[in-house]
């Protein structure tokens, strides 16, 4: 298999998507969208539509995490990457046009592949926090795993519900990942508290 | 002690406005009913289940159903949904208001929502079969209108130990720990554990309200990531465990 051609399908799938939604996207606007034959999608997604959708999910969660990475790159605690990390993803989440537009029209199209993705997100965010975790040090009997696992809990909650908390402004930002966040599982930063 | 039985009928009318209360005392069926289309929903879902299932499931007549839910399958479903909800946030209340201490209420009421959730039959079978009925209501917008019903209903019992909004955001917080955990069970924390709900309470939440509320109580020193653009700071070193 090319992967420029699984690529260059995936790309064509989520065009298609973001302008007619799940529903009305077939293996041959895939196809047409992409310039390749019927014969070639389904030999690259033999499973049709819903593996063309859940592959299209996982590239935009992949596309998120890239971006997400060059976001963080360079914060100076902690503290900063949860800040920098909370506000960045609830903002992509917001601004996601294809995203909000076809969970309002389709959830049940895409709520199972976001399901299945949601899983792999919140192993992705553990995996992102866990050496800033290990550099900054854990509260005493705090579980590396436990705690990683926790916040990226938190995060992926409170990125896609903030609740009460007001996302957009960074004082609140700070007070959350200082308190319900972080206070529990790392050792007070000298002159913070 | 708070009994669960008199906490339903209390909490179920502010869940659905002043409609359905003044309806739920009409029919002695409904409640009969409202289980008999749990049964329903635990064995075939909710497309495949007909007003005929419910009444046979229920051992009534469709008339009967019909005279205690004159708007049919939608009225029932959204009944089975209010009583569900009410019957979680009876036993919720009932082991909050027993707590002596914060930490006792937090972790009680994390295990009994935590094990409802788990042991509802029909709630998986949709989840299972019908993700988008119950998964809608668990992402963005509506998990925020879930989050804010849920934390509405057990702030009160948390005000005991704290002021009105810090006990919002606690409730709210406790709610996401719940729903996450329900969502995605995770392979090393059980939340229907005492020892597990312990330890999460502990380790996680408590430090956590402390610090909520001496941010609350006071200017608190902190540095905010500014918005418009990478702070850059290079005066600030990560600080490691000494």
């Amino acid at each position: 298999m090319v992967p420029e051609a699984r690529q260059r399908i995936v790309e064509a799938t989520y065009a298609c998507i973001a302008r007619r939604g799940i529903a009305k996207t077939t293996v041959e606007d895939v196809a047409r969208e992409a310039g390749l034959s019927r014969a070639t999608v389904y030999r690259t997604f033999p499973g049709g539509r819903d593996e063309l959708v859940d592959a299209t999910v996982a590239w935009a969660t992949f596309d998120f995490f890239a971006k997400l990475y060059d976001r963080i790159q360079g914060a100076a605690s902690l503290e900063e990457v949860m800040e920098r990390g909370i506000m960045f993803a609830h903002r992509s989440i917001l601004e996601h046009e294809v995203l909000q537009r076809v969970m309002q029209t389709e959830p049940d199209k895409l709520l199972p592949a976001l399901t299945v993705e949601s899983n792999r997100i919140r192993a992705g965010i553990a995996d992102v926090l866990a050496p800033y975790l290990v550099d900054r040090g854990l509260a005493q009997g705090v579980d590396l795993r436990d705690a990683a696992d926790f916040l990226a809990r938190m995060v992926l909650s409170y990125i896609s519900a903030p609740g009460r908390w007001d996302l957009e402004d960074p004082e609140q930002v700070a007070r959350l990942v200082r308190s319900e966040l972080l206070a529990g599982v790392v050792v007070p930063a000298a002159g913070r508290r | 002690m708070v009994d669960e039985d008199t906490v339903v009928p209390l909490v179920a009318p502010a869940l659905s406005g002043p409609a359905a209360s003044e309806r739920s005392d009409q029919s002695p069926h409904r409640v009969r009913i409202i289980d008999g289309t749990l049964a329903c929903l635990a064995r075939h879902g909710s497309a495949k289940t007909t007003v005929d299932d419910i009444a046979r499931e229920s051992g009534v007549s469709r008339a009967t159903v019909y005279r205690a839910f004159p708007g049919g399958r939608d009225e029932i479903l959204g009944a089975v949904v209010d009583t569900e909800m009410a019957r979680l946030f009876s036993a919720l209340g009932v082991r909050l208001g027993n707590a002596d201490d914060l930490g006792t209420a937090l972790v009680g009421g994390i295990v009994v929502a935590s094990t409802r959730l788990r042991d509802h039959v029909a709630l998986h079978f949709l989840v299972e079969h019908e993700p988008g009925i119950i998964l809608g209501h668990l992402a963005f917008a509506d998990s925020d209108r879930l989050l804010s019903i849920a934390s509405k209903f057990t702030a009160p019992f948390l005000a005991r130990w704290m002021s009105p909004d810090e006990a919002e955001r606690v409730a709210e917080w406790a709610a996401r720990i719940v729903l996450s955990y329900a969502i995605a069970p995770s392979t090393h924390l059980d939340p229907c554990d005492e020892a597990d709900a312990t330890r999460l309470v502990t380790t996680f939440m408590l430090p956590g309200i402390e610090a909520l509320r001496s941010a609350a109580s006071g200017p608190i020193d902190i540095t905010p990531y500014p918005a418009d653009g990478p702070a850059v700071d290079p005066g600030e070193e990560p600080v490691t465990a000494s």
